[in-house]
């Protein structure tokens, strides 16, 4: 089965949210609030002046084992075979939330004018198009790429594997996130996620989303 | 038009390609978004951003006459396809429901914010009349304007116009302030392009495959933040091929986060930085000797009593430099160095020397006396800096050639300025970094079709009146002002303030919050009070524009045309759409012109010649009318242009040329050397010695002399307020702050706009830890930023990432207050802070904007008013507005052409 996912090079993320908010929020037209992604400011980690610090998006992982379809009471979110991308369908979505509460990435939103949950699907209709999600298109950095992760002849697959032990993914509470991020100029630090009631240190207008 | 004649009248030997060329080269990339647009029933645009200065190319889709998406043109060199979150913004920007719409006239108490719509006529009648009326009584130079950079301006639009009235002050506050003494220095000592990566020069780091460069030193300059698209993008690329990057700066940027050396340097004290690294330089023999004999100055010798170089022989052509004397280790003797080189002479790089009880000494020899003091230990004492950290920093740089300095605006905006980028050029030029490949000053091609690029409009000069200049407010004692033909902020305001050397009386400015932008700008609150009329030109109401007589209604970037040059394309931004009665200011001036010419007056009717103007132009009827007149270079009129770019006017291997000095002037049979007075790199200055009491090369009319003269080698100026006076202003004032732009504004822009605003909808003040504790500060908590000058609120960011007894905070302004006691310049305005007086810079005026001192203690909350939540910026988000009529039905005069 092919597994499409966002592999991610930290090394050229440069923080400008450019690509995966603002294009993706415009794309999708997102409201004000909520948004597909959110960047996680890492760090600075270390004592004055040694310091570490890089820039972590985090969108839908694309999980094996879905927590937010697991959780779906209508089989409004499903994942689809065809390309491994989770979905939500807004006819049969009734606006539960409980996809949301699921989602160990906190990367599920609810959106109240259209009374349904919302999250990446790396951009069905721009790939339906022959284009590539909007958030990889329009990276500054050319960080965010995205592609089959279990093909191992894939752009990213290769990618990863040039990459060898810098690879890193999310923390895996069972769902299996298909995502990685690759990270060499910095050691790894798992993201303290939002609706866990964590407080991001670097920016503090970060505190104010959703 | 022929092309032939057209050929032969630019004489530009290399243009035939690019006009053979440039058809073939149209790529066909976007045609597979285009085919998709189509589909959707919608039409691309091709134009170019102008949310910052950046220009990146953009495929504007409209269906229905709507603008409704923005994305990247993938065939623009530099920006590849991408476009960041101001450029994005855009749209919300255009159909932004609180956009000026129409011409407004004042009916409230000036500050009240109560306006009447009057048609275009009746606003240029009124401001015609104003500034007849005023030269009559008080003379021309009591009407002044401004512009600033943030929202697209023409900034010689301004300066042109000025000239044709007759006044001589126009002003902005970017100048002195930012990128003029980088321009200022660099055309002076090199005269190629200065390395600045926000104004789109350093070009050889778009070419990652293919340039040599090893290290690149980012001083002061932040790409990530400053053009992630662009020049972000660009250092990416270069830190994934291996280049070793150096990062000064106080606080943990991107880019200095992927540094291989990070400087947090205490602000304001980069000279003295500077002088341990070419201290280090020539004490370690790291530069090139080579090339420092042969193309830089500094064997040249300068007479100890009066600065100058020493001439055996003054040249009356213009194509030959004077020639200058060196000591000729041969003979023992001063000899006279026949231009570039004499082969019988072994000239001592340092020495001093006694001949008939004179003094003379190298250059280079002065240069060192300057730095000598500056040791890696000093440096590292003055800076807050760690001495091996500064070594290393030296040494990746010196060890990894050729390589570059971009320097950024960091050091424009402390009294500092014109002397760090003087010493910031001559740390490449000593060691070579010039016209090699590898190198960020360089010489590329240019179409020719605009002389200076994204400001085409002539500024026709020589229409100031005789005598006109030496009013210039500030401009005698700040000559270097004159490179771009401004006046001196803070000159005029005192001016405003106490009539001396005369009262201005009427201020016309075009750009954003003045307000929010200017150095104390409580100050001038004051001076407006004391001015008969004030005119604002913007998209959108702005502070300033509360105090204004007449508002007018300018255009956003998807409404105005304009002429790109990036690399080796030619791009147009051009009018994708045209909403209410907004204007091209580039239009405005030329209208206000007219309206002036029918008052009676003279040079303003002589605009509107074209024999008179000649090169200068004759003043415009319309856009297409005036770009017409550039792009007949590459044989088209503004419509075919517009329609064809982008395209390339040169093939890229061409258009980058290397080591242009060193090619043979075919006149001369010389090297055609460095476009400066001694075709050399003048690293020891003499020019601005002339400068100071001429105003040559760039002033127009006679100058009497400036107080002193300018210092022809860089100086170390310890900031105004600082921590280390140790006295009771920096013991009551303890923290240093400096600024630094976020990726979601320009300048005073996009603080209105929901997509920019919800991500950063307040400004932060970063602060370290220790001194959180120290001052009770909490992390996400509001605080009180206080200086000499006045008080803030800010959202407190503690982190590690600012140099202890730094603050670091973004500019900022809030239209959500306009209307409110506080006109939303006063609650979170750094420049409330800023200091505007001297000392100033002594070539340029520069004032304090970074680098004063201020305290912090917790505030209760935020300020009245202000919107903090997303959802509070709402009712900003583009309201349902239809495309009004083809663009000139709006500016008959007299008519109600247009109606919502």
């Amino acid at each position: 089965m092919k597994q499409y996912a966002i592999v991610i090079d930290l090394d050229r993320c440069i923080g400008c949210r450019g690509g995966c908010q603002v294009a993706c929020k415009t794309e999708h037209d997102i409201e004000l609030g909520p948004s597909r992604s959110t960047l996680y400011t890492m760090g600075p980690f270390g004592v004055f002046p040694d310091l570490e610090m890089y820039f972590l998006p985090v969108m839908c992982q694309q999980c094996k084992a879905p927590a937010c379809v697991k959780a779906c009471p209508t089989g409004a979110c499903y994942k689809d075979v065809t390309d491994g991308v989770v979905r939500i369908d807004r006819k049969s979505c009734v606006g539960c939330r409980k996809c949301q509460r699921a989602c160990p990435y906190d990367a599920v939103f609810y959106r109240p004018k259209l009374k349904v949950a919302d999250k990446c699907d790396l951009c069905s209709k721009r790939r339906a198009e022959g284009l590539e999600p909007v958030c990889v298109t329009n990276c500054a950095g050319g960080a965010i790429m995205f592609g089959d992760v279990d093909d191992e002849n894939s752009a990213v697959s290769l990618a990863l594997k040039s990459a060898g032990h810098h690879v890193y993914a999310l923390n895996d509470p069972g769902v299996h996130p298909s995502g990685r991020f690759i990270l060499r100029g910095a050691r790894w630090h798992e993201p303290e996620l939002k609706h866990k009631g964590a407080v991001n240190e670097q920016s503090v207008n970060e505190q104010e989303d959703v | 038009m022929a092309m032939d004649d057209i050929l032969y009248a630019v004489d530009v030997p290399w243009m035939a390609a690019a006009v053979a060329g440039h058809r073939v080269f149209c790529s066909g990339e976007p045609a597979k978004a285009e085919a998709q647009a189509e589909n959707r029933g919608e039409r691309i645009v091709k134009t170019c951003c102008r949310a910052c200065i950046a220009n990146c190319g953009v495929l504007a889709h409209v269906k229905d006459g709507r603008v409704v998406k923005l994305e990247g043109n993938p065939q623009d060199p530099m920006s590849k396809g991408r476009m960041c979150a101001k450029g994005l913004a855009g749209i919300q920007a255009l159909y932004h429901p609180n956009r000026n719409k129409y011409p407004l006239r004042r009916v409230g108490a000036r500050g009240s914010n109560r306006w009447k719509r009057i048609t275009w006529d009746e606003a240029l009648t009124e401001i015609a009349h104003k500034l007849m009326d005023t030269r009559e009584k008080y003379g021309a130079e009591a009407v002044f304007c401004s512009t600033g950079g943030g929202g697209n301006p023409e900034i010689w639009s301004i300066a042109r116009f000025c000239n044709i009235f007759g006044t001589p002050n126009w002003f902005e506050p970017g100048c002195a302030q930012c990128y003029l003494p980088r321009v200022l220095a660099y055309t002076m000592m090199y005269g190629g392009t200065d390395p600045s990566i926000a104004d789109s020069n350093a070009l050889e780091i778009y070419f990652p495959d293919e340039t040599p460069i090893k290290c690149l030193v980012l001083w002061g300059t932040d790409p990530s933040y400053s053009c992630p698209s662009s020049g972000g993008a660009a250092v990416v690329e270069l830190r994934a091929r291996g280049v070793k990057t150096v990062v000064i700066d106080p606080r943990l940027t991107p880019d200095a986060a992927k540094a291989d050396v990070w400087l947090p340097i205490r602000p304001g004290t980069d000279v003295a930085l500077m002088f341990a690294w070419l201290r280090y330089i020539i004490e370690n023999e790291c530069f090139d000797r080579d090339f420092v004999l042969k193309w830089t100055n500094l064997p040249y010798l300068v007479d100890t009593g009066t600065k100058l170089l020493v001439r055996s022989e003054v040249s009356h052509d213009a194509g030959a430099p004077d020639t200058f004397m060196v000591w000729d280790e041969n003979t023992g003797m001063m000899k006279p160095m026949a231009y570039p080189w004499d082969d019988r002479l072994s000239p001592a790089l340092s020495g001093t020397f006694e001949v008939d009880g004179k003094i003379y000494k190298t250059g280079f020899t002065l240069l060192w006396e300057r730095v000598a003091d500056f040791t890696l230990e000093k440096a590292a004492d003055i800076c807050w800096l760690d001495k091996t950290r500064i070594e290393a920093a030296i040494r990746m740089f010196t060890e990894n050639t050729p390589g570059g300095l971009a320097l950024g605006v960091a050091t424009d905006q402390t009294p500092n300025s014109v002397q760090a980028a003087m010493a910031a050029a001559t740390i490449d030029l000593l060691m070579g970094n010039v016209e090699r490949p590898g190198s960020l000053l360089q010489r590329f091609r240019t179409s020719g079709v605009l002389k200076m690029p994204n400001y085409p409009v002539p500024v026709a000069a020589r229409m100031l009146p005789e005598g006109q200049l030496e009013k210039r407010l500030g401009g005698n004692e700040h000559k270097g002002l004159h490179i771009w033909y401004a006046g001196h902020p803070s000159s005029i305001r005192d001016a405003i303030l106490d009539g001396r050397p005369y009262q201005p009386r009427v201020w016309i400015d075009r750009s954003g919050n003045k307000l929010g932008v200017v150095a104390e700008s409580k100050k001038w609150a004051e001076a407006i009070e004391k001015l008969d009329f004030i005119v604002h030109m913007y998209m959108y109401p702005t502070s300033f524009s509360v105090y204004a007589d007449i508002l007018l209604p300018a255009q956003e970037w998807l409404e105005t045309n304009m002429i790109v040059e990036t690399c080796n394309q030619l791009f147009a931004r051009q009018a994708v759409t045209h909403l209410w009665e907004t204007m091209d200011e580039t239009l405005f001036w030329s209208r206000l012109a007219r309206k002036c010419a029918e008052l009676g007056h003279e040079n303003c009717r002589k605009a509107f010649d074209p024999d008179f103007m000649g090169e200068d132009l004759a003043y415009w009827d319309s856009m297409e009318e005036f770009f017409s007149h550039f792009t007949r270079v590459v044989g088209m009129d503004w419509k075919e242009f517009a329609e064809k770019a982008p395209f390339e006017y040169l093939p890229k291997d061409e258009w980058r040329q290397y080591y242009v000095y060193q090619k043979i002037d075919e006149k001369t049979g010389k090297p055609q050397g460095f476009p400066t007075p001694s075709k050399k790199l003048e690293i020891y200055l003499e020019s601005m010695i002339t400068l100071a009491r001429t105003g040559k090369p760039f002033a127009t009319q006679p100058l009497p002399p400036a107080s002193r003269d300018y210092e022809p080698l860089p100086y170390y100026l310890e900031p105004v307020e600082s921590p280390v006076r140790d006295d009771a202003l920096s013991r009551e004032f303890p923290l240093v702050m400096t600024n630094g732009r976020v990726p979601f504004y320009h300048h005073s822009t996009l603080r209105n706009v929901p997509a920019m605003r919800e991500i950063s909808p307040v400004p932060e003040i970063w602060i370290h830890p220790e001194d959180a504790q120290k001052y009770g500060i909490s992390h996400g908590g509001w605080t009180w930023v206080e200086s000499l000058r006045g008080k803030i609120r800010a959202r407190a960011c503690v982190t590690q990432g600012i140099h202890p007894g730094v603050v670091c905070m973004e500019r900022f302004w809030n239209p959500e207050n306009l209307d409110k006691k506080t006109h939303g310049w006063q609650e979170m305005n750094v420049n409330v802070l800023s200091k505007s007086s001297a000392p100033y810079n002594d070539v340029v005026g520069t004032y304090t904007l970074r680098a004063f001192q201020v305290k912090l203690y917790p505030a209760d909350g935020a300020p009245e008013g202000v919107w903090t939540k997303p959802e509070d910026f709402s009712c900003w988000l583009p309201a349902d507005m239809a495309p009004t009529h083809p663009l000139d039905a709006a500016y008959d005069s007299g008519k109600e052409a247009v109606k919502k």
